[in-house]
C-alpha cells in the first residue's frame, strides 16, 4: 500500500469517530481502516435494542460498506484489523462527557440527528446537548475536531452562501433551556381537563363498545401523540422565527456555535458542511448508500408511479454530493491542522456544478422509462410527468386528495361489513397511504426543493488544488467533475432501486394454523357474526313469531322495529347495556318453553345462518386437540343448537323467578368486549392452558381484547376497523359466510311445527 | 287406450323441444336426426282408491288378508315411504294416507292397540312434523303424532336390533320396533323400478352398518341399472337382506303406483309434446317461462317448492312382499318405459328442479350429480341410451348453493373432498368411514333435520356407474368452478356443448334426447 501526504498526514494519530453508524460515520470508518494505516480509531457508539457498541461496530464490518475491502483482505485480516486498531467506547455523548483518551490527534464528530422534524427537545438533544459534550470530553486533549455540519445551516438566506461563520446572534443556551421548558410546558398543557376530555370523547367514539379501558388506553396514547406533534410544531415555528427551515438546520447552525465556543477555548476546529448527501460514486464501490433518507424515498416512489406532482422551482439548484466526496474531503481537511480560527468548508455541487431540479427530474424520468419497475404480473409501470405547477398548486391537489379520502373514510366506516367494503378500505388506505407519503415529502423537503441559494466552494476548491496528483487520484473530491447524468441515471437510482428489482415472491396472506396438541390450547370463537350470522335481535323476532299466529306478525314486527332506534344507539355506545335493555323484552316468558321453542323451531334457523367455514373450523380445532371455547352474549337457550361443537359454552343468563319465569335481568353482566379479556386469562390459568399457543376468532373492533389475548388471533368478516387493525399486524383474516342459496330474511313459516 | 312411449327423430318440421334446466326451463332445437325419447302418456288413474286399497288388502297375494294378521294385544308397526317420494310431492290427499288410514281403522277395528308408525327416513333427514302431515293427512297426524307417529332414528343405540348375516356376509340390522313388532305393514309409493320391493324395510328402517353392504361403489357399479331390479347388485343385495328379515318378522307390504301427472294444469305444457301443445300450451309456456325469468331466485324457488303433482293412482298391491313387487314393477313399466333400438353417442337430459333429496329444500351441486349421472342415466334396461365413452349432455345452472340445515355434510363433502378427488373408490376407502361416524354429523342427523354424515357419499357413488361408463359430462349454463369442482366441463349454450361433445365422440355423433319428466325408462335394444 502506498502512502500520500493525506494518509501520511493521518498516520500515527490517535482518531475518534462519532456517529460511526451513521451513513457518513460509516464512510469515513471504512476509509480511515482501508486507507490510513497505523492510525488508532476510537469510536464512539452507544448501545442499541440489546446490541452492545462493540456488538454494532461488529456488524457494520458485515455490511455492504465494507464489501470491496473485505473482498480484498478477507473477512478474518478484516476482524483483526478491528481488534487491532479500534477501541469502542460505549456511550451516548447526549447523556454527559465521555471519557476519553487523552492522546486523541483528530475527531471526526459525524453524530447528529438527521430527522428534519423531530420534537425540539430531541433535536436539541442530539444536535446540541451531543457537541457540547464532546467538546467538554476534550477540553484537555485538543484534538483536531472535523466537525460536520450541513450546508443547511444558513438557513433561509437566499443568493450566495460563503465558507464562513453564520451570521446570527441566537444564543444556543436560551434556546437549548427553551426546548427543555417547552417539553415541559407541553406535557403540562396536555393534561389540562379540556384537553384530556376531547381525547376521552375522541376515544369513547371509536371504542366505547369495547370497553373503558381500551378508551382511556387510547384516550393517552391519543395524549401521547398529541405532545409529540406539539412539540414538533414548536420546533418548526421556533426554527422559522429564528431563520431556519427546521430544526435540523437550526440545532446544526447552534452545533457550529459550540464548536466555535471550544475553538476561543484552544481545539482546533474545522467545520465541513456537506449539502444532500447521495450515494457513492466510487469509493467503496459506485452507488454505496446507507439507508434511504433524503430524496430515495422520493425516487422509488415515483418509479412506483405514485407521485403524480410535487413542489419545487423547476431552476431551482438541487446540491447533490456523492458521500465519497464528503469523506475524501474530510480527510484531506482533517489532514492539515488550522491555526487558531476555525476553517468553514462547503462540500457542495451546486456553485461550480450546478444540478437544477428539472434536470434531476429529467435524468431520474428517463432512468425509469428506460429501466422502468415492475409491479407483480401487472407489467412496467409508467412513470408520470411532472409540471412544476408550483407549491400552491401541488397543495391544492393534495388537499382536495385529503378531503375526498377523508370524505370516503367516513362513508365506509359506516357501510355493513362485507368482503367487498374491505376491498374498499384496502384501496382506501393504499391511497392515503400515498398521499400522506407525499403530504409528508413536500413538506419536509419543501424548503430543499425550493431554495434559490448558492453555496460557494473556494476553500475547498483551494484545498483540491494543494493535493498532489497522487492524493486526487485516491481522495478526489471535486464536484465540478460530476457528470449528473452518470451519477444519477448509472450510479444512483439503479442502486437505490436495486432491491426492488429482485422476484420476490408475493407476501403470504397471513393463514390460521391450527397445530394438533394434546393439552392446553384453547380456540375461542365469537358468535354472532362470527360463527353465525344472525343476532339477539333476529333470534327474538323468531322466538316471538313461532310463539304468534301469523296474523298477529305484523303488530310484533312493528313492535320492535318501533324500539330499534334506540337499541341501535345504545348498541353503538355500549353493548353491555344494549344487551341488558334488549333482554328485558324476555320479562315474563317461561324457561321452559323458551327451551323448548328454541328447540323444535328456532334451531334450524339458527343452524342455517351458521357459516360452514366456522363449523369446519371449529371441529378442526377440536380434531387437533384443542379445547373449543364459545363466548357470547347471546342468552343461553339460543346457543344449545351449537352446543355440541363446544367444550365449553360461556352464554348470557336471565334471573328466573320461582314459577319459571324470565324476569329480564340478567344473572351476571354480560361477556362482551373489554370483560373477555380478564376472563380468558382466568380460564386458561384454572385449566393450565397455553394462552400463546392458544386461537381466538372474533368479527368486531370491540374483541381486540380478546383476540389480543391469544397468540393466534384470526379476524372473521371483521368490520372496518378490527380489518384495519388485522392488517397491519398481520393477522389472519377470513371470510366465513352463510352458505350460498341462505335467504336473506328466515322467517317461521310452514318450516316446523 | 294411451298412446306408448316413443322414439321421435327431429327433422325439419319438429318444433324447439322443452328442456328442463333446475329452477326454469326452455326450448331448445336439436340437431336433425336426433332421437327424442318421451314417455308414454299418463295411464289413466284408478276411479276408485280407497276401493281398490280395501280390495288390496283383503285379497292379498301371497298372504293372508290384512285383517286375519291382526288380533287384540299384538304389536303393530306401520312404516312409510319418506319425503323423498314422491316428486314433486302429490296433491292431497297423498296415497299413503288413504292406505294408512284404511289400515288404521282395520286394526281399531280388530282391537290392536299397541301401533306405531314409522317415517322409513333410513339416513334421510327427519320430517318436520308439517311435512308429515302432508303425507299423513290431518287425522293419522292428530292422533298419533308425536308419540306414536315419530322418524325413524338410525343413529339411536337403544333403537336398533341386529336381525344376522345374509348368506353373503352382509350384516342386517334395522328399527328395533319394527324387528319386534308382530306385524310390520310397510306402505311405498313406487314412482320408479328403483323403489319398492326389499328395499323398503331393509333400506327404508336399516342403519348405517346394514346400509354399507350395498350402498357402495364396487355394487354401484355392478347395478346395470338400478332402475332395472334383476340386473341390479344392489337390489340383489337388499332382496337377500328381505329374505333374512321375512324369516324373522312378518312384513306385510302394500305398494302403489302413480301414473304421468306430475305437473299442475298451470305447467300442463310439461305434460305434453311439443308439437300437439294447444294455444292454451303456449300462451301457457310464454306466461310460465317469462315469469320465471322475470322474478328473483327466492320467489322462483318458493314457486317451484309449492308445485304439487296431480298424481293419479294406477295401482294397489298388498301381501307379501315379492308377489306384490312384480304385480307393481309391471305398472311402473307400463307407465315408463319405451323402447329404444341402440345407443348413441350423446345423450342430453334436461334436469328438473327437484331430486329425492331437495323437497323443501336446495338442490346442490352434489344432488345435480345425483340426479343428472345416477337417476336419469340409470333409467334404462339393457343397456345405457349412451354408448361407452359416449358424452353426457346436462341441462342445469349448477348453483353453488346448500341447505346448511339439511346438508351440512355436503357442504364439507364439497369443499374437502371433491377437492381432493372425484374418483369414487378412493373417495370412498379415504372419506366415508370418517365422515359416517363424526359426532357432529350423526348429532344434527338425530336431533336438527340433517342427511346423515355417509349420504353425499351415496350421492356420489349413485353416479359411479355413469362415470365409469362415459367419456364426458358436460353442463350447459353450469357454474363453473361448481362444475370443475365436481370433474366435469360447463358450456354456455347447448350448441357448444354440443361441440365440446363431438371432440369426444367424433364429428357426426348419433344424439339421444330423453325428454323427461315425466318419467321415461329407456329400454335399450
Amino acid at each position: 500500500m502506498s502512502t500520500s501526504p493525506i494518509s501520511e498526514g493521518l498516520t500515527g494519530s490517535k482518531i475518534l469517530v462519532t456517529g460511526v453508524t451513521g451513513f457518513v460515520g460509516q464512510a469515513v470508518l471504512e476509509r480511515l481502516l482501508a486507507d490510513v494505516p497505523d492510525a488508532g480509531l476510537v469510536l464512539l457508539v452507544r448501545a442499541q435494542g440489546g446490541l452492545s457498541g462493540r456488538d454494532r461496530v461488529e456488524s457494520l464490518l458485515a455490511g455492504p460498506v465494507f464489501n470491496t475491502l473485505r473482498d480484498r483482505v478477507g473477512a478474518p485480516a478484516l476482524r483483526s484489523l478491528l481488534d487491532e486498531r479500534v477501541e469502542v467506547i460505549e456511550a451516548d455523548v447526549a447523556d454527559g462527557p465521555p471519557a476519553l483518551p487523552p492522546d486523541l490527534g483528530i475527531v471526526f464528530h459525524c453524530a447528529a440527528t438527521v430527522s428534519f422534524d423531530p420534537p425540539i427537545d430531541q433535536g436539541f438533544r442530539a444536535n446540541v446537548v451531543g457537541t457540547v459534550n464532546l467538546y467538554r470530553a476534550i477540553r484537555e486533549s485538543l484534538p483536531h475536531v472535523v466537525h460536520v455540519s450541513t450546508a443547511y445551516v444558513a438557513g433561509v438566506a437566499r443568493g450566495i452562501v460563503a465558507e464562513e461563520p453564520l451570521q446570527h446572534q441566537v444564543d444556543w443556551r436560551v434556546e437549548l433551556d427553551a426546548a427543555d421548558e417547552a417539553r415541559r410546558t407541553v406535557e403540562a398543557a396536555s393534561r389540562r381537563p379540556e384537553l384530556l376530555d376531547g381525547f376521552l370523547r375522541r376515544a369513547a367514539r371509536e371504542h366505547s363498545r369495547a370497553g373503558p379501558q381500551t378508551v382511556a388506553d387510547d384516550a393517552e396514547r391519543r395524549r401521547r401523540r398529541w405532545v409529540d406533534r406539539r412539540l414538533v410544531e414548536y420546533g418548526r415555528a421556533r426554527a422559522q422565527t429564528l431563520g431556519w427551515p427546521d430544526v435540523y438546520a437550526l440545532t446544526k447552525a447552534l452545533g457550529e456555535r459550540v464548536a466555535e465556543e471550544a475553538a476561543r477555548d484552544g481545539v482546533p476546529v474545522s467545520i465541513v458542511r456537506p449539502s444532500i448527501v447521495e450515494s457513492a460514486l466510487r469509493h467503496p464501490y459506485p452507488g454505496w448508500i446507507e439507508g434511504f433518507k433524503m430524496a430515495e424515498p422520493i425516487i422509488l416512489a415515483y418509479g412506483r408511479g405514485n407521485i403524480p406532482e410535487f413542489p419545487g422551482i423547476p431552476e431551482g439548484i438541487v446540491d447533490l454530493i456523492p458521500v465519497d466526496l464528503v469523506v475524501n474531503a474530510m480527510l484531506a481537511v482533517a489532514a492539515t491542522r488550522p491555526e487558531r480560527e476555525p476553517r468553514y468548508y462547503h462540500v457542495c455541487s451546486g456553485a461550480r456544478n450546478p444540478l437544477r431540479y428539472r434536470e434531476l427530474f429529467e435524468h431520474v424520468r428517463s432512468y425509469f422509462r428506460a429501466n422502468p419497475l415492475t409491479q407483480r404480473a401487472r407489467g412496467e409501470i409508467r412513470v408520470p410527468d411532472w409540471r412544476f405547477p408550483g407549491r400552491a398548486s401541488v397543495e391544492r391537489m393534495m388537499r382536495a386528495g385529503e378531503r375526498a379520502l377523508g370524505a370516503a373514510d367516513r362513508v365506509v366506516r359506516r357501510l355493513p361489513r362485507s368482503s367487498r367494503v374491505r376491498g374498499w378500505v384496502r384501496r382506501l388506505d393504499r391511497e392515503r397511504g400515498r398521499l400522506d407519503f407525499v403530504r409528508k415529502y413536500a413538506d419536509l423537503y419543501g424548503a430543499y426543493t425550493e431554495a434559490e441559494v448558492i453555496y460557494t466552494d473556494e476553500r475547498i476548491v483551494e484545498l483540491w488544488e494543494s493535493l498532489s496528483a497522487e492524493d486526487r487520484e485516491r481522495f478526489p473530491f471535486d464536484a465540478g467533475a460530476i457528470d449528473w447524468r452518470h451519477y444519477i441515471e448509472e450510479v444512483h437510482c439503479p442502486a437505490v432501486t436495486r432491491t426492488l428489482r429482485f422476484e420476490r415472491p408475493a407476501r403470504p396472506e397471513a393463514r390460521v394454523e391450527v397445530r394438533p396438541r394434546e393439552n392446553g390450547v384453547l380456540a375461542v370463537f365469537d358468535l354472532e357474526g362470527t360463527v353465525v350470522a344472525s343476532n339477539v335481535v333476529e333470534s327474538f323476532l323468531w322466538v316471538r313469531l313461532a310463539d304468534l299466529e301469523p296474523d298477529r306478525w305484523p303488530a310484533a314486527i312493528v313492535s320492535l322495529a318501533r324500539s330499534m332506534p334506540r337499541y341501535l344507539a345504545a348498541e353503538r355506545r355500549d353493548r353491555g347495556a344494549f344487551l341488558r335493555s334488549f333482554y328485558r323484552r324476555y320479562e315474563g316468558a317461561s324457561l321452559v318453553s323458551l327451551h323448548r321453542l328454541v328447540d323444535d323451531v328456532v334451531a334450524p334457523f339458527i343452524l342455517r345462518r351458521v357459516s360452514p367455514g366456522a363449523v369446519r373450523r371449529i371441529r378442526e380445532h377440536r380434531a387437533a386437540g384443542h379445547r373449543t371455547v364459545l363466548v357470547t352474549g347471546a342468552l343461553e337457550p339460543f346457543v344449545s343448537p351449537l352446543r355440541p361443537l363446544f367444550d365449553e359454552v360461556v352464554a348470557a343468563r336471565v334471573v328466573v323467578d320461582d314459577d319459571g319465569r324470565l324476569t329480564g335481568y340478567l344473572e351476571r353482566p354480560p361477556l362482551v368486549g373489554e370483560a373477555r379479556a380478564p376472563w380468558l386469562r382466568r380460564y386458561a390459568a384454572r385449566l393450565g392452558a397455553d394462552l400463546q399457543a392458544s386461537h381466538a376468532y372474533a368479527d368486531s373492533h370491540s374483541d381486540l381484547p380478546l383476540l389480543t389475548t391469544v397468540g393466534n388471533p384470526a379476524a372473521v368478516n371483521p368490520d372496518v376497523a378490527l380489518y384495519r387493525v388485522a392488517r397491519s399486524r398481520g393477522w389472519p383474516v377470513e371470510e366465513w359466510p352463510q352458505a350460498e342459496g341462505t335467504p336473506r330474511v328466515l322467517l317461521p313459516a310452514g318450516a316446523a311445527r | 287406450m294411451t298412446r306408448p312411449g316413443f322414439v321421435l327423430e327431429v327433422d325439419e318440421r319438429t318444433p324447439p323441444l322443452l328442456v328442463h334446466r333446475g329452477e326454469g326451463f326452455g326450448v331448445q332445437r336439436f340437431p336433425l336426426g336426433t332421437r327424442v325419447v318421451y314417455p308414454p302418456d299418463s295411464l289413466p288413474a284408478l276411479p276408485d282408491v280407497r276401493g281398490s286399497i280395501r280390495h288390496a288388502i283383503m285379497n292379498p297375494l301371497g298372504s293372508e288378508p290384512l285383517p286375519e294378521l291382526l288380533r287384540p294385544g299384538m304389536r303393530l308397526t306401520i312404516a312409510f315411504d319418506d319425503i323423498s317420494l314422491p316428486l314433486p310431492p302429490m296433491n292431497p290427499p297423498d296415497v299413503r294416507q288413504l292406505v294408512l288410514e284404511e289400515v288404521l281403522e282395520l286394526a281399531a277395528r280388530r282391537g290392536v292397540e299397541d301401533v306405531e308408525l314409522l317415517v322409513a327416513n333410513s339416513l334421510h333427514r327427519r320430517m318436520t312434523g308439517k311435512e308429515i302431515e302432508a303425507v299423513v293427512g290431518e287425522r293419522v297426524f292428530r292422533s298419533f303424532w308425536p308419540e306414536s307417529l315419530r322418524n325413524f332414528d338410525a343413529e339411536d343405540p337403544g333403537g336398533l336390533t341386529y336381525i344376522g348375516q345374509t348368506d353373503k356376509g352382509e350384516d342386517v340390522e334395522i328399527s328395533r320396533r319394527a324387528a319386534e313388532s308382530d306385524l310390520l305393514v310397510y306402505v311405498n309409493i313406487n314412482l320408479v323400478a328403483m323403489d319398492g320391493g326389499h328395499k323398503s324395510v331393509p333400506v327404508g328402517l336399516g342403519s348405517y352398518r346394514s346400509l354399507r353392504h350395498h350402498h357402495n361403489v364396487n355394487t354401484m357399479l355392478h347395478s346395470r341399472s338400478y332402475m332395472d331390479p334383476p340386473s341390479s347388485a344392489l337390489h340383489g343385495s337388499a332382496a337377500r337382506m328381505g329374505r333374512l328379515l321375512a324369516d324373522h318378522l312378518r312384513i306385510f307390504t302394500i305398494e302403489t303406483t302413480l301414473n304421468n301427472e306430475t305437473f299442475p294444469r298451470e305447467f300442463g305444457f310439461l305434460n305434453r309434446r311439443e308439437w300437439e301443445w294447444s294455444l292454451r300450451d303456449q300462451a301457457g309456456y310464454l306466461a310460465a317461462k317469462k315469469a320465471n325469468d322475470a322474478a328473483p331466485g327466492r320467489i322462483r324457488r318458493e314457486v317451484f317448492r309449492r308445485i304439487r303433482a296431480p298424481y293419479g293412482v294406477t295401482g294397489v298391491h298388498a301381501g307379501e312382499t315379492e308377489a306384490v313387487h312384480e304385480q307393481t314393477l309391471a305398472n311402473v313399466h307400463r307407465q315408463q318405459k319405451v323402447e329404444v333400438s341402440g345407443q348413441s353417442d350423446i345423450m342430453v337430459v334436461g334436469l328438473p328442479y327437484i331430486c329425492p333429496y331437495n323437497v323443501n329444500s336446495i338442490m346442490n351441486p352434489i344432488l345435480v350429480m345425483c340426479l343428472g349421472l345416477g337417476y336419469f342415466f340409470n333409467m334404462y334396461v339393457g343397456r345405457p341410451l349412451v354408448r361407452p365413452g359416449g358424452a353426457l349432455i346436462l341441462c342445469h345452472p349448477v348453483p353453488w348453493e346448500f341447505h346448511t340445515v339439511h346438508h351440512p355434510s355436503y357442504v364439507d363433502f364439497f369443499e374437502e373432498v371433491l377437492a381432493e378427488t372425484t374418483d369414487p373408490s378412493q373417495i370412498e376407502s379415504k372419506f366415508e368411514e370418517q365422515y359416517a361416524t363424526d359426532p357432529w354429523y350423526v348429532h344434527l342427523y338425530r336431533n336438527s333435520h340433517a342427511y346423515h354424515g355417509v349420504h353425499p357419499f351415496y350421492m356420489w357413488y349413485w353416479g359411479a356407474h355413469a362415470l365409469d361408463h362415459l367419456g364426458d359430462v358436460i353442463f350447459v349454463g353450469g357454474d363453473r368452478r361448481a362444475v370443475r369442482r365436481m370433474g366435469f366441463r360447463a358450456a354456455s349454450t347447448f350448441a357448444d356443448a354440443l361441440e365440446m361433445a363431438r371432440e369426444r365422440v367424433g364429428s357426426s355423433p348419433t344424439i339421444t334426447y330423453l325428454h323427461s319428466p315425466p318419467l321415461a325408462l329407456a329400454e335399450v335394444r
